[in-house]
């Protein structure tokens, strides 16, 4: 067995940025990877490999702001990168948090617990620019940028996207596009 | 902006706090309401999507690339390793190789090589004459100044390496000994040396070096191999030669 030196005491200011980085964002990439992929050990591979390539390329990071919608990127290609290789197979997004103690308290359940439903419905081309302005942050913008589309086509999947769960969410009644609810 | 332009915006980007959409909410009041009810939406959607994060995720991340960090600078640390290990045996292969080319330009080892190529000298017998051993010396431009030893055997102007030789053979005791002097070239000592099955003294005199070399067991008269030369190539103002056993400081007494 491979025989390492002890701990250095010191810590290199990359090192503690990279700790920083990862305490900052890490729940917040693991979020994005579940509600993305619905699995919870796949989530949690796609934040290890998503820090330790960050790890990698630190130095390309200018500014703490930029930081979130850099990680979420280096995640996205990840995720894209696992479904290159073998498609994954098709989970209940709810299934492996139904019985966590926090998330199954009696403040959660109802609403909240329909709207994950709902979310699990919807279709990924909604579901990912929702995700990246909610729990990303994200402007229309930025978020036209990362997926390479038009900030109007930008905006109309976030629209869409929240007319088809409010839609999922009263019983699939007709979604009502741009009508006045 | 009017309502549809409103309703859109809100739908697309409920958090934006664009001057236009407030000012068409507070002129409006069913838009108002409207964006109260987008509001409480997107608390609904943020408490929805705030899944709980594994415990220890974030010290199993740093964990990992910690020890993926460490282990980096272990196989760099063996790499450097390798390749100080590496320099030094090249280093160590050229100043050999160096100390072998050094080696091979001496005179006991230019000596040693010369003699298979006049191996057959060492068993001549019968002295040659004063006048043919005079005139060896003299097609190298040097003039005898003292008496000649007795029993030389064999005469002859040999190059060994880049020197122009006389190499010469004395006999003592039916011991042959094949001597070569080097004119012009001077070493600080005198020493003895052994290499290649050959033995040999070189020692040096006013004007050149005289290297001895014998092949043949038993004891080997060097000291007066060496005296009878240097009397005839010195002449008798030369400092003669002690009896003594060689060792590294030289063997001359004033």
């Amino acid at each position: 067995m491979k025989r390492l030196g002890p701990v250095s005491l010191f810590v290199n200011p990359r090192q503690r940025q990279f700790e920083a980085l990862t305490r900052a964002h890490a729940g917040d990439l693991y979020r994005f990877a579940y509600w993305l992929c619905g699995q919870d050990a796949l989530s949690q591979d796609l934040v290890q490999e998503t820090l330790l390539r960050a790890w990698k390329s630190l130095d390309a990071l200018r500014e703490a702001e930029s930081a979130k919608p850099w990680l979420l990127a280096i995640l996205r290609r990840e995720h894209a990168r696992i479904h290159e290789r073998k498609p994954l197979d098709t989970v209940e997004l709810d299934e492996g948090i139904a019985e966590e103690s926090a998330w199954a308290s009696p403040e959660r359940h109802g609403d909240a617990a329909e709207l994950r439903e709902a979310m699990s419905k919807l279709p990924h081309k909604y579901r990912e620019p929702l995700l990246l302005q909610v729990l990303g942050g994200m402007s229309c913008e930025e978020i036209a940028v990362e997926l390479g589309q038009q900030p109007g086509a930008v905006m109309t999947q976030l629209f869409r996207a929240r007319q088809k769960l409010k839609s999922i969410l009263q019983g699939d009644r007709p979604e009502v596009q741009h009508g006045l609810s | 902006m009017d309502c549809l332009e409103f309703r859109r915006r809100l739908g697309a980007e409920p958090q934006s706090r664009d001057p236009a959409l407030l000012v068409h909410r507070r002129d409006c009041p069913a838009c108002a309401a409207a964006w109260e009810r987008a509001q409480a939406f997107e608390h609904e959607l943020q408490a929805a999507l705030d899944v709980p994060v594994p415990k220890g995720l974030v010290e199993r991340v740093l964990l990992a690339q910690a020890t993926g960090e460490r282990q980096l600078q272990y196989r760099r640390r063996h790499r450097f390793g390798y390749a100080l290990a590496a320099s030094l045996l090249l280093a160590l292969g050229m100043g050999g190789y160096a100390l072998h080319q050094r080696d091979a330009g001496s005179l006991p080892a230019l000596a040693v090589a010369h003699m298979p190529f006049e191996i057959g000298s060492l068993d001549l017998v019968r002295p040659i004459s004063a006048r043919a051993i005079a005139a060896g010396f003299a097609d190298r431009g040097i003039r005898l100044r003292g008496p000649l030893p007795a029993g030389v055997t064999y005469v002859h102007d040999c190059p060994v390496g880049p020197y122009k030789t006389v190499h010469l053979v004395s006999r003592i005791d039916d011991m042959p000994v094949a001597v070569l002097y080097v004119p012009g070239k001077r070493v600080p000592q005198a020493r003895d040396f052994q290499r290649g099955g050959w033995h040999g003294r070189i020692v040096p005199l006013q004007r050149g070096t005289l290297v001895m070399l014998t092949d043949r067991q038993g004891a080997r008269p060097f000291d007066r191999v060496a005296q009878g030369w240097r009397l005839a190539i010195d002449g008798s103002g030369a400092a003669r030669v002690t009896d003594r056993p060689v060792q590294a400081s030289g063997l001359l007494a004033p």
